[in-house]
């Protein structure tokens, strides 16, 4: 407040009481909000060199605090984070008066002010609500590496129906005892070798007819889909071996035969007792 | 900007401006002289006036803005006529030195 006037009859004197700050802030306040200025119309007057001169250091802080913070630093995060209250406080009126008369006379002639639209202006008005000023950016909707599907990292077993129908694969039921129910590959060589090598020991002395009758050859044997494993080697090692298998047996009866009823076997053992 | 909102402008502009004596009602009535309200007022609102006054016995600016308010004046006055006195206000004041600019 200044002595602007106050001489007999209500004539405007300097040594009255007037406060300008105050009209001021009423009257730039009334204008953001009415839309008859925007933020850009306020620093086009009071300018950043202003501000450096005038602004109190804490408002300067707060100012940079609110510019670091936000996504987009303009004209109207300045003046909303400032204040007008407190741009009426420090700046000088003279500044001030250029601003509310620039505003005043374009009222007046009724040029369209600058387009809400337009970069860094945007009205202050009822509709055009400030943002909290840390607000950060939208995160994406969606993540595009969410629908990657998963990697196969064993071999290409066919993976049944989501709904573990088997039915879905061509109407094709897989054997349920044919794979074990871990999905993941990880310990699946381990555990099928495991369980397969008793299988395999087991198996010559069943009849290997058998199977050429029902499958007609080594080919027709149960497999899956799926790279060849160590277990699989062993597997076909006895599946190719079943050829000759009497032919196997035969040479050994015979050595165990030799060795039995050889003399020669027998001497060394004498001689070593002598 | 619509005619609306510089008119609500304008009526906080007089309104600010009376409240802290950035202006006073006579300067308002230097303005706004009679023949500015006797051709931009209602009749409704002139009847009015004269009818306050005559209550009261006198006419004083005071009076004259206690029924033209701040806000009838922004509507039915031309806002040159405000905006002369608002900038010859603010040209009291120091703030502009250029009178009705």
């Amino acid at each position: 407040m200044h002595r602007g006037r106050g001489g007999k009859g209500g004539r405007p004197q300097v040594g009255g009481l007037v406060n300008l700050k105050g009209f001021f802030v009423a009257t730039l306040s009334s204008a953001l909000d009415l839309g008859i200025a925007v933020p850009d119309d306020v620093l086009r007057h009071v300018t950043a060199d202003v501000l450096s001169i005038y602004l109190p250091r804490p408002l300067w802080a707060r100012l940079i605090t609110a510019c670091l913070g936000a996504a987009r630093v303009d004209a109207r995060l300045v003046v909303e984070t400032i204040g007008v209250p407190n741009l009426c406080e420090h700046v000088p009126l003279h500044i001030l008066w250029g601003c509310v008369e620039e505003i005043g006379h374009r009222s007046l002639s009724g040029v369209v002010m600058a387009p809400a639209s337009a970069p860094g202006s945007r009205p202050v008005g009822s509709a055009a609500r400030p943002v909290p000023l840390a607000t950060p950016p939208p995160p994406p909707a969606s993540e595009p590496r969410i629908a990657v599907p998963p990697t196969n990292l064993g071999p290409s077993i066919p993976l049944p129906n989501a709904d573990g129908d088997p039915a879905g694969n061509g109407g094709r039921v897989p054997p349920g005892q044919r794979f074990r129910p871990s999905t993941s590959g990880v310990g699946r060589l381990s555990a099928t070798s495991t369980a397969r090598r008793p299988q395999a020991q087991a198996t010559p002395p069943t009849p290997p007819p058998a199977v050429e009758a029902s499958a007609g050859g080594s080919d027709a044997l149960p497999r899956g889909k799926r790279s060849p494993t160590e277990a699989d080697f062993d597997l076909e090692t006895y599946v190719g071996g079943k050829d000759d298998w009497k032919n196997a047996l035969a040479v050994e009866d015979e050595q165990l035969v030799e060795w039995s009823a050889s003399d020669e076997a027998a001497p060394p053992s004498d001689d070593r007792k002598r | 900007m619509s005619n609306d909102q510089r008119q609500a402008w304008f009526a906080r502009m007089m309104e600010s401006g009376l409240e802290n004596d950035i202006f006073a009602p006579s300067d308002v009535l230097a303005h706004a002289t009679p023949d500015v309200l006797a051709s931009h007022l209602p009749p409704d609102l002139l009847s009015k006036v004269l009818t306050a006054s005559l209550a009261a016995g006198s006419m004083t600016p005071e009076r004259v803005l206690e029924t033209v308010t701040p806000e009838l004046l922004a509507k039915h006055l031309p806002h040159e006529v405000l905006w002369q006195c608002i900038a010859a206000a603010a040209a009291r004041a120091g703030v502009h030195k250029s009178v009705g600019s």
